[in-house]
């Protein structure tokens, strides 16, 4: 029975690596790319002035977009590269943590059935509320 | 370019290594685990989130995967939950809402903290923003509404 269950846990295993694979491969090429160009730059620029919503510098900007495009692994490099107060570095992570790796977590969540632009306006959507929130406690401190 | 599609492939394989590694023990463990009906035992304490969502119990184990290992861990194991025709699309929709909000609890949280970020106000924040949302949105989706079951496979 035990050699049974291992099998077919095997077995499904295999299957669901196949078909997380074929979602974030084609996803992961197309980012990889995307870092190489000055999108993400732009993109940055464009938010940057939106960042005192969430009582944070321009600058923070990109950590978000890093986050969001790529993967929290990038953001969390950024963070290190711009100065931050305590209080920021915890809004930001916040934020980050509603809403990361758009690209390959979307399209993971659309084999469920599940819209992308829901997926993405929800996450999004946490990401601004508790950014709000957040900053307003952080001045308040 | 050559270098760019060079680190994409290799980047890309490393991924799929990643996945092989965390999915092959899960999928294993878990089907041990429930040919020797020990899985119900363990989450049966949290059958609580399939009443207060009012979805299926099947619903309770991929939730835990996901919050446990994340997002593309918890799909997997979705899948193959609505593969067995254990979930209505009801249930999928809201177990995927709690995911998007709380996910890999563990990973995300504690590579927020190396960051200098405060992990016990993310941690809390991600589950009661979960449960908050997954339950108000449970009450505005009529239980006879998508009863049937779906397996994912016929929407992928």
């Amino acid at each position: 029975m035990l050699v049974a269950s291992i099998k077919t846990g095997f077995k499904k295993g295999l299957e669901t690596t196949w078909l997380l694979a074929k979602v974030i491969v084609p996803v992961y090429f197309v980012i990889t790319i995307l870092k190489y160009t000055p999108v993400i730059d732009w993109i940055a620029y464009v938010f940057s002035p939106l960042m005192a919503i969430f009582n944070l510098p321009g600058e923070a900007a990109i950590i978000l977009v890093l986050g969001n495009v790529l993967n929290l692994y990038a953001a969390v490099g950024a963070i290190t590269a711009v100065s931050l107060a305590p209080m920021e570095i915890t809004t930001i992570a916040l934020m980050l943590s509603f809403s990361h790796s758009l690209f390959v977590e979307t399209a993971v969540t659309k084999k469920l059935g599940v819209s992308s632009v829901k997926v993405v306006l929800i996450r999004l959507g946490l990401a601004l509320a508790s950014g709000i929130i957040m900053g307003r406690l952080g001045g308040l401190v | 370019m050559m270098a760019i599609l060079k680190e994409a492939t290799i980047g890309s394989i490393n991924s799929i290594i990643g996945i092989i590694k965390i999915i092959m023990p899960i999928m294993i463990t878990l089907q041990i685990l429930k040919d020797y009906k020990i899985l119900d035992r363990i989450t049966k304490p949290f059958n609580f989130l399939a009443r207060m969502f009012k979805t299926s119990d099947s619903s309770v184990l991929p939730l835990l995967v996901g919050i446990i290992f994340g997002l593309s861990y918890g799909a997997g194991v979705i899948i193959q939950t609505a593969n067995e025709g254990n979930l209505t699309k009801r249930d999928l929709f809201l177990i995927t809402l709690f995911l998007l909000a709380c996910h890999a609890v563990f990973e995300d949280t504690l590579l927020l903290v190396a960051a200098g970020g405060n992990g016990i106000i993310i941690f809390v924040a991600r589950l009661v923003a979960a449960l908050l949302l997954t339950y108000a949105v449970s009450r505005h989706i009529s239980l006879n509404e998508n009863e049937e079951l779906i397996p994912a496979r016929e929407q992928a």
